[in-house]
This record gives C-alpha cells, structure tokens and sequence, in this order.
C-alpha cells in the first residue's frame, strides 16, 4: 500500500523489507570498485614517467602514443573511483532502508518505508550515464593509442584532435558523475527527515 | 572558530524534524549551475577541436584551451561545494535524528535490569565495540575534521578562482608573449589543482565530522537511557581514510611547489617533459583524496548499521 506521510510517498509492511538490488550492488562492488581505481592511478602514473622521457628524447610516436594511454588509464581510475563512490552512498541508503525497517518492527509498529524518491531515481540514471561516457572515452583513449603506437601515421597526424575531443568527454562524464552523487547525498538527507518524523510518530501512536 | 563553524552544524535541541532545512535545494542548485558551467566546457572543448589543424587559428585553439581548462576546474569546484552543502544538511538532520531517537526510546525500550557488563570490549556483527560508563572522549581526527572543514573549502574555492583569473592571463598572452602564457599556465595548473585538493579535503573533513557525530550522538542516546556505552573501535576503512586523505593533500603541495619551479625553466623541452609527469600527478591527488572518500563512506555505512542493530537490541532486550 502506498501512502503519504506529512510530504512522503511510503509502502506499508509488516516485516522489514529487505534491501532492493541497487543497495546490494552497492554493498558488493564497492571495495572492488576502490581496488580497480587504486590500479588504474597506479599503472597512469608509472606510464606518465615513460611519456615525460619520450618527451624530454624526442621520441614523438612514443610521446603521442603515452599521451593517449596515459589519460585512459588515469579515467579509468576516475570511473572506477565515481563508481565506488555511488556504491558506498547506495550501501548507505540501503543501511538505512534495512536498519529503518528493522526498528520499526522492532517497535511493534507498521514498518513504513520511503519509496524512493526522484532523486534516488535521478542518481541511478545520471550515475550509469557518468560511467558509459567516461569508459567510451578510456576505450576510445585506448584505441587511439594502439593505431599510434602500431605506426599509423594518420592517427599520429590526428592525435591532438582526439585528446581534445576525448578530454571534453571526460570532462562531461565527469561533472555528470558527480552530480549523481551529489543527488545520491541529497536522498539522504530525504530519507533521515522521513526517520525523524516517523520515530516521533510511533511513540505517538 | 570551532564554535562558530559547530552553529553551521548543530541545530537546536528542539528542532522540529518536519522542517526542511534548505541544504537539500541550495546544494542542488549549486551543483546544476556547476554542471551548466561544465556543459559550457564542452561547448568550448568542440570549439577548439573543430579549429585544431586549422592554419592561422593555433592562437585560437590556445586561447580557447587555456579559459576551457580554468573554467572545467571552475565548474567540478562548484558541483563539489554543493556536494559539501548537502553533506552539512546531513550533519544537521543526523543531530534532529539523535534528538528524536533520545526522545522515543525511553518509551519504546524493553524493560530489563540487566544491562550487562559496563565496561570492557564486545563483539558485535559489525565489529569490535568498548563499553563504557559514558559518552567517550572526541577522538583528535574527529575535532580536527569539524575545525578545519570550513577553512579548507573556502581556501580551496578562493584557489581554484585565482587560479581561473589566472588561466585568463594564460589565455591572454597565448601568440603574443608565450613566455607569460607558458609561466601562467604553470600557476593556473598548480594554483586550481591545490584548491581542488583542498576543496575535495573540505568534504573528507565534513565526512569525518558526520562520523564523529555518529559516533557523539550514539554514545549520548545510550548515556540517557542509562545503558553502558558500546562504541564501535576504528574500523580499518576509517584508518584507511586517514592515509589516503594525507597522501592526496601532500602530493597537491608538491605539485604545486613543482608546477611553480617550472616557471624557472628557460628550455621549451625541459617545461614540456615536465608536465608530462605533473598532468597525471595531479590527477593522482584527486584520485587519493577521492579514494580516502570511498572509504569513508564505507565507514559511514559501517556504523549505522552497527546503530540501528544496537538500537533494535534496546527495544527488544532493553540493554
């Protein structure tokens, strides 16, 4: 049943519900999420120091290849990191959802959870459309290199191009992604009011 | 100070939980006039990209590369200043939390006389928890996260500013004084790259403030009802945390010092070779710092799982 506390949609149960999939995605993936972005920092920055000496020898086919792997890797961690970051803010959501409910049966109460609401929503969506951008632009960051560092002169000849056009994607990715996450933090602050208002109400009752 | 910024996060004692407290819109409007200004990033990305090989327009693409950079930091700066708005609206609202749960649980708690033992250590589901007679004492990262969030946000925004003024000069000297333009790009890139580092600090202090009202205000719902205080020990994400938040800040001072020692290159190789390196090192500050914030999210969840489990054996065991 779903039905509206002062200014919140809820479902009504008698048990706790437990956690929904994004909650349990979030639980899982998020340590290796951290781990992948932990390696991806790694493997740029070790190959940032090959790029600096192709730049400092001259070496332009190595430099232009580097310079395309370097950034791949690098947002690679990006993703990954923006990714462990939504799971982390998705486990806690889903503390709240488990833990909530749980306190409310508990109580001898009806268990009144909060539906989730359009930020939460909001936050999935622009968090899956961080990280499609942000994994096209390492793969394509990755190709680009590979047709470098293989001899094609066409794509030495085109390489500046690719990284600015790359790098605008990146950045695009990167300001969507964290704006998911601001709105995953502000579905917290949703959730914690609805707790307020619903903890007052079951003494009342 | 410490005073002045605890006002920003504690709300009155008797705080009506209904009322909307307002972080949640201005830290959303905050962060979509951030990503309209990175939606404009893109604009100049295309822009630049479409002139590049272009003959003649290579001061263009310079140009429009230089204020596309400045403003890029301008505008990630702005959406993580609405993420650290939201984040002082969850402080606040976890306090109203702990005053309503004081509140409800005298009259909800199962009545008992044993409350086991009042001191020592236990194990929980979520950990290694010390008991005690009260609330324990603030722990020194806690009181050092809730004095320096502040400073560090308004240090990192003011930066990244100066650092887009100058990323104007960068591009206003682009063909006609490249000397200028290649010492200003080294102080744009180095001046919004630290204040980046101390704004994304900024929120890992405010997460550390939010642990240590976690951790405050649990130890305060027990203390009231007259229960022994179980604590949850540092978890290891938290410890975790710590480290990486350190290592992110003190490589942002050496890339900064670095980017500045650049400017005393005279050879066009040796500044090129050198940000090969500091593009990613620079990157790699905010990957720690973001990193050090993973972790303390985790630790976030951690422990409210470990509050509503401890609150759920209250009002079923009464201990």
């Amino acid at each position: 049943m779903t039905t509206t506390t002062v200014d919140f949609n809820t479902n009504t149960t008698e048990t706790a519900p437990g956690e929904i999939l994004p909650h349990a995605a979030g639980r899982k993936l998020w340590f290796p999420m951290f781990l992948m972005a932990l390696m991806g920092f790694g493997v740029g920055i070790v190959l940032a120091f090959f790029r600096a000496d192709a730049v400092n020898s001259g070496d332009v086919q190595a430099a232009a290849a580097l310079g395309q792997f370097v950034p791949g890797f690098m947002f690679l961690g990006f993703a990954a990191v923006f990714a462990a970051i939504a799971f982390a803010v998705a486990r806690i959501l889903g503390a709240f959802r488990a833990g909530g409910g749980g306190m409310q049966e508990a109580a001898g109460a009806e268990v009144r959870t909060l539906t989730m609401p359009p930020t939460g929503r909001a936050f999935m969506g622009l968090m899956a459309m961080g990280m499609m951008i942000l994994v096209a632009s390492v793969v394509l960051h990755f190709i680009v290199g590979a047709f470098i560092a293989g001899g094609s002169d066409s794509a030495l000849a085109n390489s500046e191009e690719w990284s600015i056009w790359l790098e605008g994607a990146r950045r695009l990715g990167v300001s969507t992604y964290l704006f998911s996450i601001l709105l995953g933090l502000a579905t917290i602050i949703t959730v914690l009011r609805f707790q307020s208002v619903r903890i007052r109400q079951i003494v009342s009752n | 100070m410490t005073v002045a910024i605890d006002r920003i996060t504690r709300p009155a004692p008797n705080a009506d939980p209904r009322v909307d407290t307002g972080h949640r819109k201005v830290g959303i409007g905050i962060g979509v006039i951030g990503l309209l200004t990175a939606m404009v990033v893109v604009g100049l990305a295309i822009a630049a990209a479409v002139q590049v090989g272009d003959a003649g327009q290579e001061d263009t693409v310079g140009q429009i590369l230089a204020v596309a950079f400045g403003l890029n930091t301008v505008a990630l700066a702005t959406i993580k200043t609405g993420i650290a708005i939201i984040l002082i609206g969850v402080l606040v609202r976890l306090w109203i939390r702990v005053e309503g749960i004081k509140a409800a649980l005298p009259s909800l708690k199962a009545p008992t006389q044993d409350h086991g033992p009042t001191t020592g250590t236990t194990e929980t589901p979520y950990g290694t928890c010390d008991v005690a007679e009260s609330v324990p004492r603030e722990l020194p990262i806690h009181k050092m996260a809730r004095t320096l969030w502040a400073p560090m946000l308004v240090m990192g925004v003011t930066l990244v500013a100066a650092g887009f003024v100058v990323a104007l000069v960068w591009a206003g000297n682009v063909g006609s004084d490249p000397g200028v333009a290649v010492d200003a790009s080294a102080w744009a890139q180095g001046l919004q790259f630290l204040g980046e580092a101390m704004v994304l600090a900024g929120i890992g202090f405010l997460l550390g403030s939010i642990l240590g009202g976690l951790r405050a205000g649990g130890g305060g719902v027990q203390q009231s009802l007259g229960l022994p205080v179980q604590t949850l020990q540092m978890p290891k994400t938290a410890k975790g945390f710590i480290v990486l938040l350190a290592a992110g800040m003190i490589i942002a001072i050496v890339q900064f010092v670095l980017y500045i020692v650049t400017t005393s290159f005279d050879s066009a190789v040796d500044v090129a070779t050198w940000f090969a390196f500091l593009g990613p090192l620079r990157e790699l500050q905010l990957g720690l710092l973001l990193a050090g914030i993973v972790l303390a999210l985790a630790t976030i969840g951690n422990v409210l799982g470990f509050q509503f489990w401890r609150i759920r054996g209250i009002i079923t065991t009464g201990s």
